[in-house]
């Protein structure tokens, strides 16, 4: 099966949908193929290969959308994908209606991005790689005594959509990403830590600098204790902002605003950050891998500012949301909700050492856990396990661990006081965030008694 | 697929002679709607199959997946995955057994039969009582997913076993807002029971006690923050439990030396007030399997007795790793992961104190009634997990209630630091992700003291 014969699939859903009583329809399909090798003690402990595809079909009836999917592809798929369709729209009563879209200038849509450089993905060339990762993370340091996990792995994906408005869109893209985490032990103290890198082409992979960020992340772990509790100026490391802001990037969805789930409803336009704080989602940027010319609602993307020098210039619409406050979609109709594609936060001009002399005594604060546990999206409150070092005299100190960071994400907005220049790019749900590190003024710290 | 076929594909899979090949085989079908303010803003349907290949030779294993069933395209599939494992034994292939089919899943009324339209209605009752229930409640969301799986393990061993699991949760939320404040109550209850669980569940009184909780929450002022002695209620409390020492009991990170209790086995690991057991064999329980994603028979496990850690969570990949007997505990969200060790209904056991009798005995400390998710960072065991609502104990009675605090620990320390254990036993579902995937589990505990732990909160400015 390949993705001309699941393309037929569709194509006959879209023929037969109008004779069963729908209004609109449309008929998404995906292939996918991967492929990953893990490592372990000197060996490929694991090496994973597959092909999947899939079709979902969304059909509207009085203003409602029926949604049903399949990955079983025979002589009953379009039978059963219609009825379950109807089942669903016969339940449905939601207030705002769906749209089945096609842009009369683009009914054709095709983009494709593959690297050319998939056929590199081979399992020998991974496990090579692997083994010689391994083997440089443990002689690191005589601390180093295990990489637990040690994965390669690459995907290459299309997908093709059609609808009764006579949309026809393609896609199709590539990736590898390689993560490794390692344990290191010392007078029976144990810290764990490790790197990721994702890219295009794995002869670009960098073993020197990916070594450094293991070294860093793990061995400059040892000797960690927490401080007192209270008040600290804090710069989160630009990873650990990352993670941070993406546990609350839900709240700039137009649904999250509209359902009263967001605090941002009815604040476009006004002062939501720090001025110093610009935020934009560039779909089509150019440092990004993977790029997004249209949403899978078949809405062209554009470059835009979330937030602006601290002023909230709009949410994010789907063709949905978007009626619903009688404006359009931004091209963010992403698998049936919404989502967001490559997004940047505008650097400033100091590097990390450059924030750590301006902040004097504080922390750096360079990973967060916990995110799905001690965040409330909703309020804003986190109240967040955290790791990272001491600044003291703008300089770096000791390590710091068995700490909370606690506070309010619309507060923590405003109280950023600078912007690094140390961009990161770190892989999300779809496009990639990229980001540097920031400092943030006096953030609630919960460590040993006061 | 037929016999025949599946034994050329696990001898395409030995091609390179390794010790053991095995074939999965799953379809899963599933029914949804989602509410919002009494309205259905969302109505899925899906069904999938697909089909996953596991060679193994020593240590090392290679694992393809597809959701093509072409047997030919399978045999390739297999044949080219095992030249990535030269071994030396080449496994015999065993007489397929007779196929053994299992259920752990109780079903009067299957889900399946009843339409969409009475869950609808249901549920649409319970969100009108929710909007109407108090001005502070501004969002209410319901939701219920119903899904049948059938899984069929087929191994050179001969193994050659099928299990269905029809499942169902229901999910209710209520949210307060005050000003910019907004909090939530929220129950999720799931069952490997038929349809008639959901005319049984109290659905009214569930959703009275959300809007309650969301209320309260929403009117208390910040946690405190710093160690303190904490009071985790029954139920989903024992969220504590399944981060901070069912994770590292598992085969996963136990068999590479990756856990902190590597090595502990017979050793006090905890408090002798704690008990706990992993068990997967209660009859209609959400987290509860006949048979495992290996094909074996699952087990009701003792891991810590008085303290002493008695037995670990073990998977055939852990068992060859650490020369020990599978304990029945693999799992799979589906057919795109590899099993592994994981973890089905687990929780501490009874006590001998009463609940009351905990609080008195509390001079001053925080009283967790429910517990939200929380992660564990396996190497370390230092976890961490939200509190949804939360109580300060003053004087040995419950006092104001607080909001947003999280617990915050290492495994090991707060295993030890268990100081009394409640008699009231109560199991809660929830699904727990790791490296095979989502899976449905049940966490579980009495209500439980910790003498001293550290609270993540905000003290009111």
């Amino acid at each position: 099966m390949n993705l001309d014969d699941i393309k037929k699939y569709t194509e006959e859903l879209i023929d037969q949908s109008s004779s069963r009583g729908f209004e609109d329809s449309a008929a998404y399909c995906t292939d996918n193929i991967s492929v990953s090798v893990d490592i372990l003690n000197g060996e490929v402990s694991s090496y994973e290969n597959s092909h999947e595809y899939g079709i979902t079909f969304k059909a509207l009836k009085d203003g409602q959308m029926g949604t049903c999917t399949t990955n079983i592809l025979n002589e009953d798929t379009v039978r059963y994908l219609l009825d379950g369709a109807r089942e669903n729209c016969e339940v449905l009563d939601d207030e705002d209606p769906d749209f089945i879209y096609c842009d009369p200038d683009n009914k054709e849509l095709f983009y494709s991005q593959l690297s050319g450089n998939y056929g590199k993905n081979t399992y020998e060339k991974f496990k090579d790689l692997g083994l010689k990762i391994e083997k440089a993370i443990l002689d690191l340091d005589p601390r180093v005594k295990a990489v637990d996990y040690l994965s390669i792995s690459a995907v290459k994906s299309a997908s093709y959509m059609i609808n009764t408005k006579g949309l026809s869109a393609y896609t199709d893209e590539d990736g590898i990403a390689i993560y490794a985490g390692a344990r290191a032990e010392e007078n029976g103290v144990v810290k764990s830590g490790g790197h990721y890198w994702i890219g295009l082409d794995i002869d670009k992979f960098d073993l020197e600098d990916f070594k450094s960020h293991v070294y860093e992340n793990l061995i400059t772990k040892f000797g960690a204790s927490s401080v007192k509790s209270g008040n600290y100026n804090v710069i989160f490391k630009n990873e650990a902002f990352v993670s941070l802001f993406k546990a609350f990037f839900g709240n700039f969805s137009s649904f999250s605003i509209q359902k009263g789930l967001s605090l941002l409803a009815g604040k476009e336009n006004t002062k939501i950050a720090s001025e110093i704080f610009t935020l934009k989602e560039l779909p089509m940027y150019e440092k990004a891998l993977t790029k997004f010319p249209f949403d899978t609602e078949g809405v062209l993307t554009y470059d835009k500012a979330i937030v602006e020098n601290g002023i909230f210039k709009t949410a994010l619409y789907n063709l949905k949301t978007a009626n619903k406050e009688n404006r359009k979609s931004t091209g963010n109709g992403f698998g049936g909700g919404i989502g967001l594609t490559n997004a940047v936060v505008t650097p400033g001009d100091k590097d990390l050492s450059g924030l750590m002399e301006d902040v004097g005594d504080g922390l750096l604060i360079t990973d967060v856990s916990g995110l799905h546990a001690g965040v409330n999206p909703i309020s804003g409150d986190f109240s967040l396990l955290s790791e990272g070092f001491v600044i003291k005299a703008g300089k770096r100190g000791r390590p710091v661990e068995q700490i909370t960071i606690s506070g309010n994400f619309y507060d923590l907005l405003k109280n950023i006081t600078a912007v690094g220049s140390d961009v990161v790019n770190v892989p999300g749900s779809r496009g990639e965030f990229f980001c540097p590190s920031i400092t943030v003024k006096d953030m609630s710290i919960a460590g040993e008694e006061k | 697929m037929n016999d025949k076929d599946i034994s050329r594909i696990i001898d395409a899979a030995l091609t390179n002679n390794a010790d053991f090949a095995e074939v999965y085989m799953e379809e899963d079908s599933s029914r949804s709607v989602s509410l919002l303010n009494g309205k259905v803003i969302k109505a899925g349907t899906g069904i999938s199959a697909g089909i996953g290949i596991r060679i193994m030779s020593g240590i090392n294993s290679v694992y393809v997946y597809s959701n093509d069933f072409d047997t030919e395209e399978l045999i390739k599939m297999a044949r080219q995955a095992s030249m990535a494992l030269s071994g030396q034994n080449r496994a015999e292939i065993a007489a397929l057994n007779e196929l053994c089919k299992t259920s752990p899943s109780v079903i009067d009324i299957d889900p399946a039969s009843v339409p969409k339209t009475d869950t609808v209605d249901l549920l649409k009752k319970a969100s009108d009582l929710a909007l109407g229930y108090d001005p502070l409640i501004t969002q209410v969301s319901c939701g219920y997913a119903a899904s049948s799986k059938t899984i069929r393990v087929v191994n050179s061993r001969g193994i050659n076993k099928e299990e269905t699991k029809k499942r169902i949760r229901l999910t209710m939320e209520a949210i307060a807002t005050k000003g910019n404040e907004k909090q939530s109550g929220r129950v999720s209850p799931g069952t490997l029971r038929g349809y008639e669980f959901v005319g049984e569940y109290p659905v009214m009184d569930k959703m009275r006690s959300c809007c309650d909780t969301a209320i309260r929450m929403v009117n208390a002022g910040y946690a405190p923050s710093g160690k303190m002695p904490v009071v985790i209620g029954n139920g989903f409390g024992g969220v504590i439990f399944h981060e901070a020492c069912g994770h590292v009991l598992e085969a996963t990170s136990v068999g590479i030396g990756a856990s902190c209790f590597t090595g502990k086995m017979g050793q006090q690991i905890a408090s002798p007030v704690v008990s706990a057991r992993d068990n997967a064999r209660i009859e209609g329980e959400w987290g509860s399997y006949y048979t495992d994603d290996e094909g074996n028979e699952s087990s009701d496990l003792l891991l810590i007795e008085n303290g002493i850690l008695k037995n670990y969570l073990v998977d055939e990949l852990g068992s060859r790793r650490m020369n020990m007997p599978v304990t029945g505990c693999a799992r799979r969200e589906d057919y795109c992961y590899a099993p592994t060790s994981r973890m089905s209904n687990t929780y501490i056991d009874n006590g001998s104190s009463t609940p009351e009798e905990i609080i008195a005995a509390t001079e001053e400390g925080l009283y967790c009634s429910q517990m939200g998710g929380g992660s564990v960072d396996t190497a370390t065991g230092e976890f961490n997990f939200a509190v949804n609502e939360a109580y300060m104990i003053r004087n040995g009675k419950i006092a104001e209630p607080v909001r947003g605090a999280t617990l915050i620990g290492k495994g090991p320390d707060v295993l030890m630091n268990i100081d009394m254990v409640g008699n009231d036993l109560k199991l809660s579902a929830g699904i727990c992700g790791a490296s095979s995937g989502n899976v449905p589990t049940t966490v579980g505990q009495p209500t439980i003291r910790v003498s001293s732990i550290l609270v993540g909160g905000r003290e009111e400015e």
